[in-house]
Parts: structure tokens; C-alpha cells; sequence
């Protein structure tokens, strides 16, 4: 480590300190919501992708079961990207306001870093890179945050509201927005898990994010480029009061303007469409007690003659249904049952007539059959 | 007390002797019989009815009873014998006695106030030895309709008959004109549908009314347990590959039901609380009830035709283009659902680049880590 603190190139004009700011306490805000949004998405989202599984039906079923997780789900979702328009903003503000330099911006000094520490990590190279105020791990997990909120955000308001997507989309794009979503997701957290987890966490419990100040020889292995430029004095300074009040006099009415459409945007996605009914009517399929479809005024005397022939009625119930003389001998002329009751009887069998079913003789030709009886 | 009271008295007591002495006589042979019977239920049931037969072979009989209807009360004794409990029963045939018990001539027991009421009374005399069956029926729908005063609802002698009782699945359709003689609108739509049309023309798998709702322990249908158990039922067949084998179908359709959103949900339901109700839709929301028609005849519910409308049952508002939403049952591929089969693909190959380009770093300082411990320790 001495070594390589001896081989900065730039003359120190300030003194070395113990620890260095590095996120202001606005940044270390936004950090949090973001862990907690991320998470809890995640913990909600995964287990709706891996349902099928054992351990997603147990996080589904501890959470409140998967209605519940869903609207978990999309309460942090709509945190999180009210998160992403702040942060927007506050980008915005900084980069044309304030004049700061866009330090998260990838460029071929990265893949030069990454070789370079690669090289240095095998031995290949003594020095480790002299790595600038976001390095390439840092600018690699902004840009996947950025992209991730970005298609996450897509996809999500195409599953959120499929109806308004298709109609401007074709409809396979909805199950395509559900299988990138998950992926995506899936591609997050393996991610934070490795990426994230070795750099901030176990190669060196970074606590910067939280306290604000990074240890000098953290800086010096990770910012070490940040580093030499605080010690040369080479701060970046704020322009005059003027012209950022002259700047804010363009910003805020843009700002507003952005902001509150955007916002408005966050709205329509999270309350527009009402996909589907809310409850879904139990299937009628009991009809013991159905109505009839056909009247008794459709029938017609003259057939019902044919169809008390054609079912051999009178064989119990006698010729012209004045009664028989067996067992069954109940007269049906004229009779005083309704023709509900009557149609009723006939499907029932009642005692120890055989149940007549619509195979046997359709409700029409009951209709022609009572009409018969009444005019008995 | 006077010796002519003593006389009346004599009088009176003799002949309650002797006409206590006459019934015994006649009554005698049937109620040894009939406790023997009794005692020895189920295993050694009685074919002697003859003692019953004396009036009950009469066709006119009846009793009048308290609604002014007429009770039929007439045995055709043929009937019974060629009726599964008649001699050819391998445990024996049955007589009167078992089923109606020993309230033999002259019938103590007040008359049924109905036909109807008489008819189910008559019906507990199954579960003396159906007791399997009745088990069962005790959760089902029919029995307590019965038991909450519905005595429209079937009883054994509905479905079985009396003492023409015949095997109740021989030919398979009579099961389901057993039900329709009273569920007729369901009964004309399921003759109707794939299954019904098949069982018709003598198909020996497709489903029956009792394949889906059971036979004596009938659930109610339109409980939220009915409808999120609803796909496992449908699986039970449509998921068996050597059975749709034979007709040609994927079984894929349940796996594919359950990977989407709607199977996904319903699925959880079912696993966690299946009496939730829940409004993601199940097999036969989309397919139809009993009216299931072959997914692509002109009729289905799902053919491409109408399957806006049958989407727009649950979403009113979908638009022309939603129905492609719904993946299908098949997998995706670069003919269905094109687009959902690149992103997919595209996550295949993105997401091991990306997780394994980040672990070689790892592993590259890991590497550095290492060295340099064991640098370290040499140059102690």
C-alpha cells in the first residue's frame, strides 16, 4: 500500500486525511429508499416468478398470500419510480444548475481500468489503476440500476395495464414484457448478490453509503485518480450565486413542468385501467328448478293427441286420460296442475311413474300434450 | 262385586284371551321371521315375502293419506327378483323386511303425510347396509338440501329406483340420464358438448356427470373450493398422457395453465386457502361448463373467432388485440409468440454473461487476495 501512495504523480498541496466525503446526506437517502424499495420488490416479485416452487409458496404465504404481495409489489413500485423522476430531477439540476461533471458516464478509460486491474489482480502489474470518483464497478451498477428501472418500469406497466398496451401494441408483447420483467429481475439480484455484495460488503465492509466518508486507504484503492485530485486542490466549485440563480430562473418552470407531467404519468399507470371484473359470478349450472323455455301457449291439442299415443300415456293413465285401471290410475284430463308443475312431474317421475327426461319427449311436445289434456 | 259383574268380567277377559290368541296365530310366523331377520342383517337377508304379498301383489292397492293424494302401495314380486337385490344377489336376495323393517301387518306406524316424504323416509332403509355410500352422502348437496327441508332433492330411490333396482352403470350413459331426469338444461348442454357427444357413441373415458362432481358425496359446484380445485380436476385426465394419447391432445395444457398468470393465481389459492374465492379465471371459464365444445369447432368458446368474447366475460374492456396476450397452450416458439421466445432467449444468454463476467472479477481479486497472503507470510 505505501508503495503505491508514493507513486502518486500529483504534488499533494492538501493535507491527507483520515476519511473523505463522498455522498452527501440527500444521496444517502435516495440509497435507502432504493435498498428498501429493491428489496421488498424482490422478495415480492421472485417468488410470483418462481411460484411453482416450494420456497416461493411458503415467502407467498408468510407475506399475506399472493394478493397481498401483489399490491406490496406495486406500492414499492410506485415508490420506486417516483424515487426515479426525484432523481431525475435532481440530475438534471446538478449537471445544468450546478455545472457538475457527469462522472457516472462510462467511456474507454473503463474498459481500460478494468483491464488494467484484471492484470494487476493476476500480477500481471505491480500498480493497481489509479481509479477515478465512480470507477468502473460503481459506473457499471449505476447504469444497471438505471437500465434495469428503465425496462422494469416498461414491462411492469405493460403487465400492470394490458388492456391500454394492446391498444397500441400487439398483444404478444404483453406475455413478452412478463418474461422480460422476470428476467430482469432475475438478472438484479444475481447481480446485487455478486457484484454488489463482494464489493460493498465482503471484500471491504464499505459503510460510506451510510456515514458518508470513505477511509483514506479505501480512496486510496478505489478512487485513488478522486484521491490525488482533493490532495492537488482540484475541487470542483459551484458557479457564482448568479449565475445559479440565473440558471434556476430556466430550471425550476422545466422542473415543474417535467415533474408534474411526469407525476401525472405515475398516476395514469397506477390507477388507470381496471383489468378485470373483481369477482367472477359463480357458473349457473344448478337448474333443478329451471324456468321453462317454452309457454303452455305454445302448444297445440292436436299434436299432443299424437304425442300421448307416441309415449303410450293411456296404458296407466287410460284412454282419452280419464284414468286406468291399474295401479296408476290417475286421470289427467282437464287437469288442475299448472304447466310448470305438470312438466316438473313428468322429468320426476312421480311414485312409480318412470321419469321422463328431454330424450324421451322434448318440453315443446309437453306443451302439445297438456294443451291436449285441457281440451279433454 | 256382584257375581253378574263377575260374569262380564269372565266374559270379556276370555275373549281378549281368545283374540289375542288369533292374532298371535296369524301374526306369529311373520314376526319370528321378521327378527331373525333383523338380528341376522346383513349377511343372511330374507327372499320369504309372501306374508306381505297377501295384499301388497294387489296392483290397486294404496293408502290415502293425509295431503288426500293416493299411496301406491303395490309390488310387482318380478320386479324385485330381477332387480340386483333380487336371487341372483350373492349375498341372497332380499325380502320386504329388510328394507321396510317389521312393522308388519296390521302397521302401527302412522301413515307418511306425503308420497314424497314417504319415498325418502323409505330411502334411509339403503343405508342399513350401503353404508359406504351413505358416508358419503351425508356431504353431499342432495342429501342436505333434504336434510334443510328440499324434498324435491334426490334420494336413493331417485336415482336407483325402488324395487327395480338395475346396475346403475351398465350402459355407462344411463349415469348421466340419471341426472338428467331432473338437471335437464345441464343434461340437453352436456349431451351436447365433446364429452357428452362421445359418451353417446360409446366412448369408455370421456367423463360422465359423476367423473367431475362424484357420485353420493356431491359438492356443490359454485363454491369458490369447487372452482379453484376445478384444473386438478380437469388435469386428472386432460394431463394423463397415455389417455389423451389415444385422442390426439397435448397434455401440456395444464403445465402451460399453470405457468400463466391466471393458473398461477388460481393454483396459489388452492394451495394456500381454497375457499378464497378468487377472479382469475379456470379451465372451464374459458372452455365452457357442460357445454365444452372440441377447442377448435366452429362453436368452441376459445377459437380464435370468439375468443374476445369469451376474454371480455372477465375483461369487459379488452380490445381487439388483447386476446393474443394470452400465450396459449403451447410453448412458446419462433412461430407462437415470437417475440416472447427472443426475450427469453435473450435473457439466456444475457444474464450468464453478465453474473459470470462479475464472478471472474471476483475471482480475479479473490485470486489477488490469496497471492498476497501467501506473500505476505513468506516475507514474516
Amino acid at each position: 500500500m505505501a508503495e503505491n501512495v508514493q507513486s502518486h504523480p500529483a504534488t499533494p498541496v492538501a493535507e491527507a486525511q483520515e476519511s473523505y466525503k463522498r455522498f452527501g446526506p440527500g444521496q444517502r437517502f435516495e440509497h435507502i429508499v432504493l435498498l428498501v424499495t429493491f428489496s421488498g420488490l424482490a422478495l415480492t416479485g421472485l417468488p410470483q416468478s418462481f411460484a411453482e416452487h416450494e420456497w416461493a409458496k411458503v415467502m407467498i404465504d408468510v407475506m399475506g398470500g399472493i394478493e397481498s404481495i401483489r399490491i406490496i409489489h406495486r406500492i414499492l413500485a410506485t415508490i420506486l419510480m417516483a424515487e426515479a423522476i426525484y432523481h431525475g430531477g435532481l440530475l438534471t439540476y446538478k449537471l445544468f444548475v450546478l455545472g457538475r461533471r457527469a462522472t457516472m458516464i462510462p467511456g474507454l478509460r473503463d474498459i481500460r481500468d478494468v483491464l488494467q486491474w484484471i492484470a494487476f489482480n493476476l500480477g500481471l502489474r505491480r500498480e493497481h489503476p489509479h481509479l477515478p470518483r465512480y470507477n468502473f464497478g460503481e459506473k457499471v451498477e449505476y447504469l444497471a440500476v438505471v437500465w434495469g428501472t428503465v425496462i422494469m418500469v416498461i414491462t411492469g406497466f405493460m403487465m400492470w395495464n394490458p388492456i391500454a398496451t394492446t391498444n397500441f401494441l400487439p398483444g404478444s408483447a404483453v406475455p413478452a414484457a412478463r418474461v422480460a420483467h422476470s428476467a430482469e429481475a432475475l438478472l438484479a439480484v444475481l447481480s446485487i448478490v455478486t457484484w454488489h455484495m463482494w464489493n460493498v460488503h465482503i471484500r471491504r465492509f464499505n459503510r460510506s453509503m451510510f456515514t458518508g466518508r470513505l477511509p483514506h486507504d479505501a480512496m486510496e484503492e478505489e478512487h485513488a485518480e478522486e484521491l490525488d485530485q482533493i490532495l492537488a486542490g482540484q475541487i470542483d466549485e459551484d458557479p457564482s450565486p448568479q449565475t445559479i440563480a440565473k440558471r434556476n430562473m430556466y430550471f425550476f418552470p422545466y422542473a415543474f413542468i417535467v415533474g408534474t407531467l411526469l407525476v401525472l404519468g405515475l398516476l395514469f399507470f397506477v390507477t388507470f385501467e381496471q383489468t378485470a371484473i373483481t369477482t367472477v359470478d359463480p357458473a349457473v349450472v344448478v337448474q333443478t328448478d329451471q324456468t321453462l323455455e317454452v309457454s303452455a301457449d305454445e302448444g297445440n291439442a292436436e299434436t299432443g293427441a299424437a304425442v300421448w299415443a307416441s309415449l303410450n300415456c293411456s296404458e296407466c293413465h287410460g284412454d282419452n286420460a280419464q284414468g286406468g285401471e291399474g295401479r296408476l290410475n290417475v286421470a289427467l284430463a282437464n287437469t288442475a296442475l299448472s304447466f310448470e308443475d305438470f312438466v316438473a312431474a313428468v322429468r320426476r317421475g312421480p311414485a312409480d311413474m318412470k321419469a321422463y327426461s328431454v330424450l324421451d319427449v322434448s318440453d315443446l311436445d309437453l306443451a302439445h300434450l297438456y294443451a291436449w289434456l285441457q281440451s279433454q | 262385586m256382584s257375581r253378574l259383574h263377575f260374569k262380564a268380567w269372565l266374559l270379556a277377559g276370555v275373549g281378549v284371551v281368545l283374540l289375542a290368541t288369533g292374532y298371535l296365530f296369524v301374526a306369529m310366523p311373520v314376526r319370528v321371521h321378521a327378527q331373525e331377520a333383523q338380528s341376522a342383517m346383513p349377511s343372511e337377508p330374507t327372499g320369504d315375502n309372501s306374508f306381505c304379498l297377501v295384499c301388497h301383489a294387489d296392483t290397486d292397492a294404496t293408502a290415502m293419506l293425509a295431503d288426500g293424494t293416493q299411496l301406491h302401495v303395490a309390488v310387482d314380486p318380478a320386479e324385485l327378483e330381477n332387480s340386483v337385490h333380487g336371487s341372483g344377489n350373492e349375498q341372497g336376495a332380499l325380502g320386504c323386511v329388510d328394507c321396510h323393517g317389521t312393522d308388519i301387518f296390521p302397521h302401527d306406524s302412522p301413515l307418511p303425510e306425503s308420497a314424497r316424504a314417504y319415498t325418502i323416509r323409505a330411502s334411509l332403509a339403503c343405508t342399513n347396509c350401503h353404508v359406504d355410500q351413505t358416508e358419503n352422502l351425508a356431504d353431499g348437496v342432495h342429501y342436505s338440501a333434504i336434510v334443510n327441508g328440499n324434498l324435491n332433492s334426490a334420494s336413493c330411490v331417485d336415482c336407483h329406483g325402488s324395487h327395480n333396482i338395475q346396475p346403475p352403470d351398465e350402459p355407462r350413459e344411463k349415469i348421466s340420464e340419471t341426472c338428467g331426469e331432473c338437471h335437464t338444461t345441464t343434461f340437453t348442454e352436456y349431451r351436447d358438448s365433446v364429452h357428452g357427444q362421445a359418451l353417446f357413441e360409446g366412448d369408455p373415458n370421456v367423463p360422465t356427470c359423476i367423473d367431475c362432481h362424484g357420485v353420493h358425496g356431491i359438492q356443490h359446484p359454485t363454491t369458490a373450493l369447487f372452482r379453484n380445485r376445478s384444473p386438478e380436476l380437469c388435469a386428472t385426465c386432460h394431463a394423463d398422457t397415455e389417455l389423451m394419447e389415444e385422442y390426439g391432445i397435448s397434455t401440456y395444457v395444464f403445465e402451460s395453465y399453470l405457468t400463466d398468470f391466471h393458473g398461477t393465481t388460481v393454483q396459489l389459492f388452492n394451495q394456500e386457502d381454497p375457499n378464497v374465492p378468487t377472479n382469475k379465471a379456470v379451465c372451464y371459464d374459458c372452455h365452457g361448463v357442460h357445454n365444452i365444445a372440441e377447442a377448435n369447432s366452429e362453436n368452441s368458446r376459445v377459437i380464435r373467432e370468439n375468443l374476445l368474447d369469451t376474454c371480455r366475460t372477465c375483461h369487459p374492456d379488452a380490445s381487439a388485440d388483447f386476446p393474443d396476450s394470452w400465450v396459449g397452450h403451447f410453448p412458446p416458439s419462433l412461430d407462437n409468440h415470437p417475440l416472447m421466445f427472443l426475450v427469453n432467449l435473450f435473457y439466456q444468454i444475457l444474464i450468464p454473461v453478465v453474473v459470470g463476467g462479475f464472478l471472474f472479477l471476483i475471482a480475479t481479486d479473490i485470486i489477488r487476495r490469496i497471492r498476497k497472503m501467501f506473500s505476505g507470510r513468506s516475507a514474516e
